[in-house]
C-alpha cells in the first residue's frame, strides 16, 4: 500500500481536493479520509472477546500489539460475511489506540474535488447520518464518505456505558 | 528563565530530580519536627537538605531558589546553634518555604514561569532577623549567600578547597599496590571552574577508568564523591599496562575537564615522580589540544597553559594539586551532605527506557516459549531428533538467561512505597487541621517495594482513601470523647509483602461505615430501588460505595468532595490487577485493604480451552486443578456442585459464565478451584493446554473495562488470547 506516499501528497495539496480510501461494503462504496487511516492489512485471525459489545468482532495481534477490530457490517445492520479473501482490516487512529474496521474490500485511493461532495442530508436519512460526512459523485458511482473516528468514539462511549451499567447491577 | 532547561539540559534534570527527593524528605521531617521540636537531628538534617538545594541551585544560577533555601538555612542554623527555639511561627515559615520550593521545582519541570518569591523571602528575612541581630553577622551562612550569587563564585569556592593529601585509606591502598610491584600512575584531573555537579563528573570519570585500567585509589575517594564532597581537582591512582596513556586520553575527552596530567607515582622520591610524569605529559600533551577548553575559568585556563608549556610549569601544576592544604575552616562548602543510603550507587534511568526494555524482554519470553515448542516437535521425529535436542538445550539456556534478564529489569522497576508515602504525613496534617480533628498518622513498612507503574496507580486512590479516613472516618474530638474513645484519632498506613502480593492497608479507629446509611444514600440517588436495598446484606451494602455516582457526604466538602469516588479508586486499581476490600465495624473503625501485584507485565498463567477458545488465567488465582474424572458432581437445589475433600463447592461452566449463563455448559473435563468474592468456586473448562509465562497487554481504551477480563496476551504461536480475572468472572 502506498498510503504513506499519498498521504504526504495530501498534506501539501491545496484545498478543494480530498483524498479518500474507497472500500466496499455489500453493494455500496464507502470512503474515508486518508489522513485517518493508519494502515490496511489483510484479514487475519480474530479472537473474540467475551462480554465485548456485539459490533466488536474481537482482537488481533498486530506486530505484537493487541488491536480491537470492529465489524462495520454489523454496525450497519448488514448480513455477516466470513472467509472472503478480499476482506481487509482498515486500521484507524482513535486517540492513543489503533482500532481495526473490517470492510469487504478496498478498491482504491481516490482524489475527489470538494465540489463533487453533497451533504448527506439531501440523499440519506436514518441513524447512520451522524457518521456520514457527505456523498461524493465519482463518475456514475456514489461514494458515502464516513467519519470512522466518530463511529469508533461513539462505539467506545457505548461500550464504556455498558460496562458501567453492568458494574452497577448489584447481584 | 524559560531557557534554563535548554541551557543546562541534563544537569537541570538531575538537579530537579534530586530536589524532588530532598523535598519529600523535608516535608516528612518538618511534620516530625512539629511533633518533637527539640529533635536536634532533624534540624541538622533539614539544614543539610537546604544547604544541598542551595548549592545545586547556585551552580545553575537559579537565584530565586538560592534566596529561599538560603533563608531557610539561616533560620535552621539559628535553631541548630541554640540561638533561638523553634516556634510555631517559625515552623509555618519553613512549611511555606518548602511549598514554594515544590512549586518552583514543578514550574521548572513543566517549563512554566517560576513562581514569585519576593513575599516569601521577605517573610523569611524578617523571621531570620528577629534574633539575627546577635547572630554571626558575616558568618558562614552570610558567606554562603555572597558566594551563592553567581555560579562562578560558588565553584571558585570548590576550587580553593582542592583535595588534601591522600588520606590514610588511600595511602594504604597505594602502599599495597606498590609493594606488590605494580606500576602506579597518578592522573590529575582538573575541571573547568564553572563545571556543574562536580561529584557527578568525578563519578563518571572513575567509572570510565574502571573499564580500562585498575583504579587503586582516588582523592577525593569514591565514598567522599558519593557524599558530594567532590572538588574541582580529582587525583586518580591507576595501574595500567601503558602507563596510563589511554586513560589520560579518555579522561581528556570527558565533559568539563580542563586539564589532565599524568605522572608516575613513587612513594618515596616524589620529586622524581613529578619530573617523570611531566616527561609523559609533555609528549602526549601536545597531541591533545582538546585539553584547553575555551570556556575554562581563570584558574583552569591558567593551569591549562601550564601544561602546554614546558616541564617547569608542569612540575608546578603537579605540585599545587598535591600540596594544596585542606582548609579546615571551610566547612560550609564541604559540609557533609548525607545521602540516603539507597541513593548510594544509583543511576537515573528514563522510565520510558525501562518500559521499552520490559517490552523487549516480553518479546524474548514469547520467542523462547516458541523455540521450546519447535524443539519438542522436532524431537518427536527421529530424523530431526538430534537437531531438536540441540535446539532444546539452546532453548533451555535461553530460558535461564532471559529469566534472569527479566528478573533484573523487574527489580529495576521496583521502588519503595516511601516514594509516594512520604508526602502523606504533610497531607494528613493539613487535612486534620482543616477539619478540626486530632489525628495521629503512622506509616509502617515504607521500604516495601512495588513496581513503579503499580505505585503510580495507587497514588491517587490512597489520597482519596486517606481523605475519606479524615473526613468521614475519624470523628471530632468531642464526639470521640462522648463515645468513650481517646480524643486523638489514629490512622495507620501500612505496606507489607505477602507471598506474590503487596498489601497496602489504611486503617482508622473512626466511626466506621454505616451500611444502613449507605443503602439510604444509594436509594436517594436512584442507584438502587428501595426493594433491592432491603434485600442487601451488610457486605453487599458496602459494595454500593464502589458504584459510580455514589458519595455519602451530604455536602461535598473541600476535603473529600472532589468528584472522584470509590468507583474511580477501584477502576484505577483494576488497571494494575489490584483489588480493594473494605471492612468496617460501626463505632470502631474501617480497614481498607489494597492487594497489589508485585510486578506487572509478565505473569505465569494457566492456558485453558473452553469450546474452541483459549483463555489465560493467572496461576496465582487458581488454587487447584481437578480432573472431572476424579470428583463426584452432585447438585444442590438443582445446581451442580462438587464435593472436594468433604467441602461442597458450586461448579459453573467458565464458558457459560462468560456469556452470563452460569449453569449452561456441562461435560467439562477439568475444574479449576478458585475464589470469587471470597467464596470458593469451581470453574469447568474443556481442556488444559499448560502453564506459560505470558506478557500482559492492554486491549485499548474501548475494551478496558469489561468485567472479569484483565487484558490480553500473545501466545507462542502468535495468536492473541484473552486473560481472565476469574475472581470477577461472575
Amino acid at each position: 500500500m502506498s498510503i504513506e506516499e499519498t498521504r504526504t501528497a495530501t498534506d501539501s495539496s491545496s484545498g478543494g481536493e480530498r483524498q479518500i480510501v474507497a472500500f466496499s461494503l455489500g453493494q455500496e462504496t464507502y470512503g474515508v479520509d486518508i489522513a485517518s487511516v493508519r494502515e490496511i492489512i489483510p484479514i487475519q485471525k480474530i479472537v473474540p472477546v467475551p462480554r465485548a459489545p456485539d459490533f466488536v468482532e474481537g482482537i488481533i495481534n498486530l506486530r505484537g500489539r493487541i488491536v480491537p477490530v470492529l465489524d462495520l457490517r454489523k454496525q450497519f445492520g448488514f448480513e455477516e460475511k466470513k472467509g472472503d479473501p478480499n476482506q481487509r482490516i482498515v486500521l484507524v487512529e482513535a486517540g492513543q489506540d489503533s482500532i481495526g474496521v473490517i470492510v469487504d474490500s478496498v478498491s482504491s485511493v481516490l482524489r475527489i474535488s470538494e465540489g463533487s461532495i453533497e451533504p448527506a442530508a439531501t440523499v440519506v436519512v436514518g441513524n447512520e447520518i451522524e457518521y456520514i460526512q457527505g456523498i461524493a459523485k465519482v463518475g456514475e458511482e456514489l461514494i458515502v464518505l464516513l467519519d470512522l473516528t466518530r463511529i469508533i468514539s461513539d462505539a467506545e462511549k457505548r461500550t464504556l456505558r455498558e460496562a458501567d451499567l453492568r458494574a452497577a447491577v448489584v447481584q | 528563565m524559560a531557557d534554563i532547561r535548554d541551557e543546562f539540559g541534563q544537569d537541570l534534570e538531575i538537579l530537579l530530580a534530586e530536589v524532588g527527593e530532598l523535598l519529600a524528605v523535608t516535608e516528612e521531617s518538618l511534620v516530625e519536627l512539629e511533633k518533637s521540636p527539640d529533635n536536634a537531628d532533624i534540624v541538622q538534617e533539614l539544614f543539610r537538605v537546604m544547604h544541598t538545594i542551595k548549592g545545586g541551585a547556585a551552580t545553575l544560577g537559579l537565584q530565586e531558589a538560592v534566596d529561599v533555601s538560603h533563608g531557610m538555612e539561616s533560620i535552621l542554623d539559628q535553631i541548630r546553634s541554640g540561638e533561638r527555639t523553634l516556634t510555631t511561627e517559625l515552623l509555618n515559615v519553613l512549611f511555606q518555604a518548602v511549598d514554594w520550593l515544590k512549586e518552583w521545582k514543578a514550574a521548572l519541570t513543566e517549563r512554566r514561569e517560576v513562581p514569585p518569591n519576593a513575599e516569601l523571602v521577605e517573610i523569611i528575612r524578617i523571621a531570620a532577623s528577629e534574633v539575627a541581630a546577635t547572630s554571626t553577622e558575616g558568618g558562614q551562612s552570610d558567606a554562603g549567600v555572597a558566594s551563592a550569587g553567581t555560579a562562578g563564585s560558588i565553584s571558585a569556592g570548590h576550587d580553593s578547597a582542592a583535595p588534601a593529601e591522600a588520606c590514610d585509606e588511600t595511602t594504604k591502598s597505594l602502599d599495597t599496590a606498590v609493594s606488590e610491584g605494580k606500576n602506579v600512575s597518578v592522573l590529575t584531573v582538573r575541571f573547568r571552574s564553572d563545571a556543574p555537579l562536580l561529584s557527578v563528573r568525578c563519578f563518571q570519570i572513575l567509572t570510565l577508568l574502571d573499564d580500562i585500567v585498575e583504579v587503586v585509589a582516588s582523592t577525593p575517594s569514591r565514598e567522599e564523591i558519593e557524599e558530594d564532597k567532590a572538588t574541582s581537582t580529582l587525583l586518580v591512582y591507576i595501574v595500567a599496562d601503558d602507563g596510563g596513556e589511554a586513560a589520560r586520553e579518555l579522561v581528556t575527552a570527558s565533559p568539563d575537564v580542563s586539564e589532565v596530567t599524568l605522572e608516575k607515582y613513587q612513594h618515596a622520591g616524589r620529586g622524581d615522580a613529578i619530573r617523570n610524569g611531566v616527561a609523559h605529559g609533555e609528549a602526549s600533551g601536545a597531541g591533545a589540544p582538546g585539553v584547553k577548553l575555551p570556556g575554562a575559568g581563570a584558574a583552569g585556563a591558567d593551569t591549562a597553559v601550564g601544561t602546554s608549556k614546558a616541564g617547569a610549569s608542569g612540575e608546578h601544576t603537579g605540585g599545587t594539586a598535591r600540596s594544596a592544604p585542606a582548609k579546615p575552616g571551610q566547612s560550609n562548602q564541604d559540609a557533609p551532605v548525607p545521602r540516603r543510603s539507597e541513593l548510594g550507587r544509583t543511576v537515573r534511568v528514563d522510565v520510558g527506557l525501562l518500559d521499552f526494555l520490559m517490552n523487549m524482554v516480553g518479546e524474548l519470553v514469547i520467542d523462547r516459549t516458541r523455540l521450546s515448542q519447535i524443539a519438542t516437535q522436532l524431537m518427536r521425529n527421529p530424523d530431526t531428533a538430534a537437531v531438536g535436542s540441540e535446539i532444546g538445550s539452546l532453548a533451555a539456556h535461553l530460558q535461564r538467561t532471559s529469566s534472569e534478564l527479566q528478573e533484573g529489569i523487574m527489580q529495576a522497576r521496583l521502588l519503595p512505597v516511601k516514594s509516594i508515602f512520604s508526602k502523606f504525613p504533610r497531607m494528613m496534617r493539613d487535612l486534620s487541621r482543616r477539619c478540626g480533628k486530632e489525628i495521629d498518622f503512622e506509616i509502617e513498612g515504607e521500604n516495601t517495594e512495588l513496581d513503579r507503574t503499580v505505585l503510580e496507580a495507587i497514588d491517587d486512590p490512597l489520597i482519596h482513601i486517606l481523605r475519606n479516613s479524615v473526613d468521614h472516618g475519624i470523628e471530632l474530638p468531642e464526639k470521640r470523647i462522648a463515645a468513650g474513645k481517646s480524643p486523638r484519632g489514629r490512622v495507620v498506613l501500612s505496606a507489607v509483602h505477602e507471598e506474590n502480593q503487596v498489601v497496602v492497608r489504611v486503617e482508622d479507629d473512626g466511626a466506621g461505615i454505616d451500611a444502613e446509611k449507605v443503602k439510604r444514600s444509594a436509594v436517594r440517588k436512584g442507584l438502587i430501588s428501595e426493594e433491592v436495598a432491603q434485600k442487601l446484606s451488610e457486605k453487599e451494602a458496602l459494595e454500593l460505595i464502589f458504584m459510580p455516582g455514589f458519595s455519602t457526604a451530604e455536602v461535598a466538602t473541600e476535603v473529600s468532595g472532589r468528584g472522584v469516588g470509590m468507583d474511580v479508586v477501584r477502576a484505577n486499581l483494576e488497571k494494575v490487577n489490584g483489588q480493594i476490600e473494605v471492612r468496617t465495624k460501626l463505632g470502631e473503625g474501617t480497614v481498607v485493604t489494597l492487594r497489589l501485584p508485585l510486578t506487572l507485565a509478565i505473569m505465569r498463567a494457566l492456558l485453558v480451552r473452553c469450546k474452541d477458545q483459549v483463555y489465560a488465567i493467572p496461576t496465582s488465582s487458581v488454587e487447584e486443578v481437578l480432573s472431572m474424572a476424579d470428583v463426584t458432581v452432585g447438585s444442590i437445589q438443582g445446581k451442580p456442585a462438587m464435593n472436594v475433600r468433604g467441602k461442597v463447592i458450586p461448579l459453573i461452566s467458565l464458558e457459560g459464565a462468560l456469556r452470563d449463563d452460569l449453569w449452561s455448559g456441562n461435560g467439562h473435563r477439568y475444574a479449576l478451584l478458585t475464589r470469587s468474592s471470597d467464596q470458593p468456586l469451581a470453574l469447568g473448562v474443556d481442556g488444559l493446554i499448560g502453564e506459560e509465562e505470558i506478557v500482559v497487554k492492554e486491549m485499548g481504551h474501548m475494551l478496558s473495562r469489561l468485567k472479569g477480563i484483565a487484558g490480553a496476551t500473545i501466545l507462542a504461536q502468535g495468536d492473541p488470547a484473552v486473560i481472565l480475572d476469574v475472581n470477577r468472572v461472575i
